[in-house]
Protein backbone atom coordinates (compact mmCIF):
# COMPACT_ATOMS: atom_id res chain seq x y z
CA UNK A 1 0.00 0.00 0.00
CA UNK A 2 1.35 3.12 -0.96
CA UNK A 3 1.56 6.50 1.32
CA UNK A 4 -1.67 7.42 -0.49
CA UNK A 5 -3.95 5.08 -0.18
CA UNK A 6 -2.78 4.49 3.11
CA UNK A 7 -3.33 8.00 3.89
CA UNK A 8 -7.15 7.59 2.56
CA UNK A 9 -7.66 4.63 4.61
CA UNK A 10 -6.26 6.57 7.46
CA UNK A 11 -8.77 9.26 6.73
CA UNK A 12 -11.81 6.94 5.84
CA UNK A 13 -11.08 4.95 9.31
CA UNK A 14 -11.45 8.35 11.20
CA UNK A 15 -14.33 9.37 9.60
CA UNK A 16 -15.96 6.15 10.64
CA UNK A 17 -15.19 6.61 13.59
CA UNK A 18 -16.38 9.99 13.98
CA UNK A 19 -19.18 9.68 12.13
CA UNK A 20 -20.49 5.80 12.61
CA UNK A 21 -22.14 6.07 16.00
CA UNK A 22 -24.28 8.83 14.89
CA UNK A 23 -27.62 8.66 16.35
CA UNK A 24 -30.34 9.72 18.25
CA UNK A 25 -29.87 10.09 22.05
CA UNK A 26 -31.07 6.80 23.76
CA UNK A 27 -35.28 6.60 24.62
CA UNK A 28 -36.00 8.35 21.27
CA UNK A 29 -38.56 5.42 19.83
CA UNK A 30 -39.85 5.71 23.51
CA UNK A 31 -40.18 9.25 23.69
CA UNK A 32 -41.84 9.65 20.27
CA UNK A 33 -44.19 6.37 21.05
CA UNK A 34 -44.98 8.82 23.95
CA UNK A 35 -45.75 11.49 21.17
CA UNK A 36 -47.52 9.22 19.24
CA UNK A 37 -50.08 8.29 21.58
CA UNK A 38 -50.81 11.62 23.59
CA UNK A 39 -51.90 12.53 19.73
CA UNK A 40 -53.58 9.54 18.99
CA UNK A 41 -56.19 10.08 22.33
CA UNK A 42 -56.58 14.13 21.53
CA UNK A 43 -60.41 13.63 20.54
CA UNK A 44 -61.20 14.60 17.22
CA UNK A 45 -63.18 17.45 18.44
CA UNK A 46 -60.71 18.76 20.20
CA UNK A 47 -58.20 18.76 17.33
CA UNK A 48 -60.93 20.65 15.58
CA UNK A 49 -61.13 22.90 17.82
CA UNK A 50 -57.53 23.74 17.69
CA UNK A 51 -57.03 23.90 14.73
CA UNK A 52 -60.46 27.35 14.74
CA UNK A 53 -58.37 28.63 17.36
CA UNK A 54 -55.03 28.42 15.88
CA UNK A 55 -56.81 29.71 12.18
CA UNK A 56 -58.97 32.81 13.88
CA UNK A 57 -55.75 33.66 15.24
CA UNK A 58 -53.92 33.73 11.89
CA UNK A 59 -56.94 35.73 10.59
CA UNK A 60 -56.77 38.42 13.11
CA UNK A 61 -52.69 38.32 12.50
CA UNK A 62 -53.11 39.01 8.69
CA UNK A 63 -55.80 41.69 8.86
CA UNK A 64 -54.20 43.74 11.89
CA UNK A 65 -51.14 43.39 9.33
CA UNK A 66 -52.91 44.63 6.17
CA UNK A 67 -54.60 47.37 8.16
CA UNK A 68 -50.64 48.57 9.13
CA UNK A 69 -49.29 47.84 5.64
CA UNK A 70 -52.26 50.40 4.28
CA UNK A 71 -51.76 52.94 7.37
CA UNK A 72 -48.06 53.10 6.37
CA UNK A 73 -48.54 53.44 2.58
CA UNK A 74 -50.95 56.05 2.79
CA UNK A 75 -49.24 58.14 5.09
CA UNK A 76 -45.80 57.54 3.19
CA UNK A 77 -47.92 58.28 0.05
CA UNK A 78 -49.48 61.65 1.85
CA UNK A 79 -45.42 62.36 2.52
CA UNK A 80 -44.59 62.04 -0.80
CA UNK A 81 -47.73 64.20 -2.42
CA UNK A 82 -46.92 66.66 0.07
CA UNK A 83 -43.42 66.98 -0.85
CA UNK A 84 -43.80 67.00 -4.14
CA UNK A 85 -46.68 70.15 -4.06
CA UNK A 86 -43.90 71.96 -1.33
CA UNK A 87 -41.58 72.08 -4.02
CA UNK A 88 -43.15 71.69 -7.11
CA UNK A 89 -41.16 74.74 -8.46
CA UNK A 90 -37.98 73.58 -7.38
CA UNK A 91 -38.27 70.14 -8.98
CA UNK A 92 -39.30 71.90 -12.10
CA UNK A 93 -36.46 74.14 -12.30
CA UNK A 94 -34.25 71.49 -11.56
CA UNK A 95 -35.62 69.64 -14.50
CA UNK A 96 -35.19 72.14 -16.45
CA UNK A 97 -31.55 72.82 -15.31
CA UNK A 98 -30.19 69.62 -13.63
CA UNK A 99 -27.10 71.45 -12.94
CA UNK A 100 -28.58 73.53 -10.79
CA UNK A 101 -27.47 73.29 -7.28
CA UNK A 102 -30.40 71.63 -5.03
CA UNK A 103 -32.28 73.39 -2.07
CA UNK A 104 -31.51 72.16 0.91
CA UNK A 105 -34.85 71.83 2.22
CA UNK A 106 -35.45 69.56 -0.58
CA UNK A 107 -32.60 67.61 -0.21
CA UNK A 108 -33.40 66.94 3.58
CA UNK A 109 -36.84 66.34 3.11
CA UNK A 110 -36.03 64.39 -0.06
CA UNK A 111 -33.30 62.16 1.78
CA UNK A 112 -35.52 61.70 4.57
CA UNK A 113 -38.51 60.05 2.92
CA UNK A 114 -36.42 58.19 1.02
CA UNK A 115 -34.92 56.64 4.48
CA UNK A 116 -38.28 56.06 5.76
CA UNK A 117 -39.96 54.11 2.63
CA UNK A 118 -36.45 51.72 2.66
CA UNK A 119 -36.62 51.18 7.06
CA UNK A 120 -40.71 50.39 6.47
CA UNK A 121 -39.13 47.93 3.91
CA UNK A 122 -36.33 46.53 5.47
CA UNK A 123 -38.29 45.82 8.43
CA UNK A 124 -41.65 44.29 6.52
CA UNK A 125 -38.71 42.02 4.97
CA UNK A 126 -37.77 41.66 8.52
CA UNK A 127 -41.05 40.06 9.67
CA UNK A 128 -41.89 38.04 6.36
CA UNK B 1 -39.53 -9.32 1.26
CA UNK B 2 -37.41 -6.23 2.08
CA UNK B 3 -38.60 -4.08 4.98
CA UNK B 4 -39.81 -1.49 3.13
CA UNK B 5 -42.07 -4.21 1.03
CA UNK B 6 -43.18 -5.52 4.38
CA UNK B 7 -43.90 -1.85 5.75
CA UNK B 8 -45.85 -1.25 2.34
CA UNK B 9 -47.73 -4.26 2.44
CA UNK B 10 -48.83 -3.28 6.22
CA UNK B 11 -49.73 0.40 5.36
CA UNK B 12 -51.86 -1.62 2.41
CA UNK B 13 -53.66 -3.75 4.13
CA UNK B 14 -54.61 -0.87 7.16
CA UNK B 15 -52.28 -2.22 9.55
CA UNK B 16 -50.82 1.28 9.76
CA UNK B 17 -49.98 1.37 14.02
CA UNK B 18 -48.22 -2.04 12.98
CA UNK B 19 -46.39 -0.52 9.88
CA UNK B 20 -45.32 2.62 11.87
CA UNK B 21 -43.58 0.45 14.75
CA UNK B 22 -41.68 -1.42 12.37
CA UNK B 23 -40.80 1.44 10.29
CA UNK B 24 -39.40 3.71 13.18
CA UNK B 25 -36.54 1.43 13.99
CA UNK B 26 -35.67 1.18 10.14
CA UNK B 27 -35.53 4.96 9.57
CA UNK B 28 -34.53 6.26 12.63
CA UNK B 29 -30.81 6.61 12.09
CA UNK B 30 -31.49 7.47 8.52
CA UNK B 31 -33.97 10.12 9.46
CA UNK B 32 -31.74 11.37 12.13
CA UNK B 33 -28.43 10.94 10.25
CA UNK B 34 -29.99 13.20 7.10
CA UNK B 35 -31.58 15.87 9.21
CA UNK B 36 -28.15 16.31 11.67
CA UNK B 37 -26.51 16.26 8.26
CA UNK B 38 -28.73 19.59 7.22
CA UNK B 39 -28.83 21.04 10.97
CA UNK B 40 -25.09 20.27 12.25
CA UNK B 41 -27.09 20.54 15.50
CA UNK B 42 -27.32 17.09 17.35
CA UNK B 43 -30.82 18.73 19.49
CA UNK B 44 -32.35 20.16 16.55
CA UNK B 45 -31.50 16.65 14.82
CA UNK B 46 -33.20 14.61 16.95
CA UNK B 47 -36.09 17.58 17.38
CA UNK B 48 -36.66 16.95 13.28
CA UNK B 49 -36.45 13.12 13.51
CA UNK B 50 -39.82 13.41 16.10
CA UNK B 51 -40.91 15.71 13.54
CA UNK B 52 -40.57 13.93 11.05
CA UNK B 53 -42.08 10.94 12.29
CA UNK B 54 -45.27 12.18 13.78
CA UNK B 55 -45.61 13.93 10.30
CA UNK B 56 -45.69 10.14 9.03
CA UNK B 57 -47.73 8.62 11.76
CA UNK B 58 -50.68 11.19 10.68
CA UNK B 59 -49.45 10.62 6.62
CA UNK B 60 -49.20 6.96 6.61
CA UNK B 61 -53.17 6.24 6.41
CA UNK B 62 -52.64 8.08 3.05
CA UNK B 63 -49.76 6.23 1.69
CA UNK B 64 -50.78 5.25 -1.81
CA UNK B 65 -47.41 2.99 -2.99
CA UNK B 66 -46.66 5.29 -5.90
CA UNK B 67 -43.35 6.62 -4.75
CA UNK B 68 -40.97 4.73 -2.88
CA UNK B 69 -41.52 4.42 0.33
CA UNK B 70 -38.01 5.65 1.14
CA UNK B 71 -38.02 8.68 -1.42
CA UNK B 72 -41.40 9.73 0.81
CA UNK B 73 -39.99 9.62 3.95
CA UNK B 74 -36.16 11.59 3.07
CA UNK B 75 -38.70 14.34 0.84
CA UNK B 76 -40.43 14.67 4.25
CA UNK B 77 -36.86 14.59 6.24
CA UNK B 78 -35.47 17.19 3.78
CA UNK B 79 -37.90 19.64 4.27
CA UNK B 80 -38.56 19.50 7.23
CA UNK B 81 -35.10 19.64 8.35
CA UNK B 82 -34.63 22.97 5.81
CA UNK B 83 -38.32 24.05 7.47
CA UNK B 84 -36.24 23.91 10.70
CA UNK B 85 -32.77 26.02 9.02
CA UNK B 86 -35.08 28.71 8.30
CA UNK B 87 -36.57 28.79 11.48
CA UNK B 88 -33.35 28.86 13.49
CA UNK B 89 -32.20 31.25 10.72
CA UNK B 90 -28.86 30.07 11.76
CA UNK B 91 -26.51 27.22 11.87
CA UNK B 92 -24.62 25.81 14.88
CA UNK B 93 -21.53 25.14 14.27
CA UNK B 94 -18.67 23.27 16.43
CA UNK B 95 -20.08 24.88 19.37
CA UNK B 96 -22.76 22.74 19.87
CA UNK B 97 -22.04 21.28 23.05
CA UNK B 98 -23.37 17.69 22.37
CA UNK B 99 -20.47 17.23 20.17
CA UNK B 100 -18.04 18.00 22.68
CA UNK B 101 -19.70 15.62 25.02
CA UNK B 102 -20.05 12.63 22.54
CA UNK B 103 -15.83 12.67 21.82
CA UNK B 104 -15.68 13.22 25.69
CA UNK B 105 -17.38 10.19 26.91
CA UNK B 106 -15.64 7.95 24.14
CA UNK B 107 -13.19 7.89 26.49
CA UNK B 108 -10.34 8.88 24.75
CA UNK B 109 -7.04 10.20 25.28
CA UNK B 110 -6.67 13.27 25.01
CA UNK B 111 -4.58 13.87 22.37
CA UNK B 112 -6.66 11.32 20.51
CA UNK B 113 -10.07 13.32 21.60
CA UNK B 114 -8.18 16.84 19.99
CA UNK B 115 -7.41 14.80 16.47
CA UNK B 116 -10.88 13.94 16.65
CA UNK B 117 -12.58 17.49 17.50
CA UNK B 118 -10.10 18.82 14.40
CA UNK B 119 -11.81 16.29 11.60
CA UNK B 120 -15.33 17.50 12.99
CA UNK B 121 -14.02 20.98 12.47
CA UNK B 122 -13.29 20.08 9.06
CA UNK B 123 -16.25 18.12 8.59
CA UNK B 124 -18.55 21.23 10.05
CA UNK B 125 -16.28 23.83 7.30
CA UNK B 126 -17.17 21.40 4.59
CA UNK B 127 -19.31 23.09 1.86
CA UNK B 128 -23.02 22.13 2.59
CA UNK B 129 -23.61 19.40 0.42
CA UNK B 130 -20.04 18.01 0.54
CA UNK B 131 -20.63 17.85 4.45
CA UNK B 132 -24.13 16.18 3.95
CA UNK B 133 -22.59 13.61 1.52
CA UNK B 134 -19.42 12.19 4.17
CA UNK B 135 -22.27 12.56 6.86
CA UNK B 136 -24.20 9.89 5.34
CA UNK B 137 -21.58 8.06 3.15
CA UNK B 138 -19.63 7.13 7.02
CA UNK B 139 -22.81 6.98 9.17
CA UNK B 140 -23.14 3.45 8.23
CA UNK B 141 -21.22 2.91 4.90
CA UNK B 142 -24.54 3.84 2.68
CA UNK B 143 -24.35 2.53 -1.20
CA UNK B 144 -23.91 6.34 -2.88
CA UNK B 145 -26.77 5.51 -4.67
CA UNK B 146 -28.71 5.85 -1.48
CA UNK B 147 -26.91 8.66 0.00
CA UNK B 148 -28.45 9.93 -3.44
CA UNK B 149 -31.76 9.13 -2.84
CA UNK B 150 -31.77 10.67 0.58
CA UNK B 151 -30.53 13.98 -0.79
CA UNK B 152 -31.89 14.35 -3.84
CA UNK B 153 -28.88 14.37 -5.97
CA UNK B 154 -28.11 12.67 -8.67
CA UNK B 155 -25.79 9.37 -8.14
CA UNK B 156 -22.18 11.07 -10.06
CA UNK B 157 -23.30 14.19 -8.40
CA UNK B 158 -22.96 13.06 -4.88
CA UNK B 159 -19.96 10.60 -6.07
CA UNK B 160 -18.58 14.34 -7.32
CA UNK B 161 -19.21 15.95 -3.61
CA UNK B 162 -18.25 13.08 -2.00
CA UNK B 163 -14.71 13.09 -4.34
CA UNK B 164 -14.40 16.78 -3.46
CA UNK B 165 -15.30 16.31 0.40
CA UNK B 166 -12.31 13.62 0.84
CA UNK B 167 -10.13 15.88 -1.19
CA UNK B 168 -10.62 18.86 0.78
CA UNK B 169 -10.45 17.32 4.71
CA UNK B 170 -7.38 15.31 3.01
CA UNK B 171 -6.01 19.24 2.38
CA UNK B 172 -7.38 20.72 5.52
CA UNK B 173 -5.91 17.62 7.75
CA UNK B 174 -2.02 18.67 6.18
CA UNK B 175 -1.85 16.95 3.34
CA UNK B 176 -1.76 20.29 1.20
CA UNK B 177 -1.38 19.53 -2.17
CA UNK B 178 -2.66 15.87 -2.11
CA UNK B 179 -6.18 14.67 -3.29
CA UNK B 180 -7.70 11.80 -1.93
CA UNK B 181 -10.22 9.91 -4.61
Amino acid sequence: MNTEESRRADLATRLRGLLGGLDAKAGFEARLMQRVATLAVTPHADLRAQFERRRERLRRRLRREAWMNGITILGLGACAVALLWRFAPDIQQIAANPARPLDLNLLVFGTLATVAAGVWLLIRRARG
Amino acid sequence: MSVDDAITQLIQTGRTEEAFERLVPAYRRRVFGLAYSVLRDRGAAEDVAQEVFVKLWQALPRYDGRAQLSTWIYAITRNTAISAVRRRRRLVSMSDPAVFEEVASRGAVSGAMADEAALWRCVEALPDRQRQAVILYYQEDRPVEEIAAMMGLPVNTVKTHLHRARANLALALGGAGEEVA
